[in-house]
């Protein structure tokens, strides 16, 4: 009999697989970026029909010296979140760079260039310097 | 000499027309850079007589004067001028900064707070005032008494070899390090500042720690040299 637990898991990870498919077939996700969500629900999934698959990872677990599973799946699982924050981190910065380059860019395109000065009328008002 | 003015500017409505209209009459264009302001800055200051230019987002004092500087190198110019668009800086002390560089003295002339009157300065801007100079001198090898202010003049050299990378205060300090490496010289003149209570705003503490790294550490560029005739 399945526990509570394992159904939450398994119903999550399908309902997310799905949501994930759809958003692969609404091209609003790379293929890349699908498998890597596609094996992640998988695995929750796996976890949820088959609980006995949590205790293959033993072999991984004892392998690296801990003493659980769930020392295995926690630490690496927090490592995992560290390199996405960094590489999101990084992803943002850039982006924020681009951003600012535009915004520069469309503010010169449609810089007012007709104002001259009141002022001094007896100058000729700057003109653009010409290219060549 | 062909003068233009840039003025970084956001939510300046109240203020900025009579900053135009005074920079106009020692300057022959006025540029005024609006930084997404939710006022009406852009129209107000076309109205006065300035060229301007806007940002559909806002990105910092320092990108909007960047945007301000690729603009105004786009003109004849031989000098630059950079003034607040807050009323903290008096239009009519323009020819003060212009001086020093049409007398060649000077590469970039720097409206030193501390060299004028500064006693209406509020005390923990002072003290990050002064504390972000001696940063600033340090790291440059140029003493600055004043590395935080906006209210500049350049000669159009500066500006064709040196350009700042910094989106928020930091570019004050920065295109001075840049400058100094690229022996500019740089001078100091005294001005008067206005603090008015009503409209306190500027760099906080966050932005002076901002200032401080990228002043202890500003981008590495290529060492501009300039010879007496390129000046």
């Amino acid at each position: 009999m399945m526990e509570p637990y394992a159904i939450a898991a398994g119903a999550f990870g399908a309902a997310m697989l799905v949501f994930t498919t759809y958003e692969l077939l609404r091209r609003r996700m790379s293929l890349l970026g699908y498998f890597f969500w596609a094996i992640l629900w998988s695995a929750l999934i796996l976890v949820g029909i088959v609980p006995q698959f949590y205790s293959t990872l033993l072999l991984a677990t004892q392998a690296l010296g801990m003493y659980t599973p769930l020392h295995f799946v926690t630490t690496f699982s927090i490592l995992i979140l560290f390199a996405v924050v960094y590489y999101l981190g990084k992803r943002i910065a850039e982006l924020d760079d681009r951003l600012s380059t535009i915004v520069q860019h469309i503010a010169l395109q449609n810089a007012n260039i007709t104002a001259v000065n009141p002022e001094k009328g007896k100058e000729k008002p700057l003109e653009p310097k010409s290219s060549s | 000499m062909r003068v233009a003015c840039i003025i970084p500017a956001f939510n300046e409505e109240s203020t900025i027309a009579n900053i135009v209209q005074g920079a106009l009459k020692h300057c022959d264009s006025v540029i005024v850079v609006d930084d997404h302001s939710q006022d009406s800055t852009p129209e107000v200051s076309q109205r006065a007589g300035a060229r301007v230019a806007t940002h559909i987002l806002r990105l910092g004092t320092g990108a909007a004067l960047l945007t301000g500087f690729r603009i105004a190198l786009g003109t004849d110019a031989e000098a630059f001028v950079t003034i607040d668009g807050d009323g903290q800086h008096d239009p009519r002390e323009i020819p003060i900064l212009l001086q020093p560089i049409q007398d060649r003295e000077a590469d970039i002339v720097i409206g030193s707070r501390f060299l004028g009157r500064h006693d209406s300065m509020p005390l923990h801007k002072w003290i990050g005032n002064k504390f972000l100079s001696i940063a600033a001198s340090l790291a440059s090898g140029v003493r600055v008494l004043d590395s935080q202010s906006g209210f500049r003049s350049y000669r159009r050299s500066v500006l064709d070899y040196v350009m700042h990378t910094q989106r928020d205060y930091g570019w004050a300090s920065e295109i001075l390090i840049l400058a100094a490496r690229g022996n500019f010289r740089i001078k100091e003149v005294p001005v008067r500042t206005i603090y008015l209570v009503r409209r306190r705003r500027g760099a906080g503490i966050k932005d002076g720690f901002k200032i401080l790294y990228s002043t202890i550490r500003p981008k590495s560029m290529a060492q501009p040299t300039v010879t007496e005739s390129e000046r």
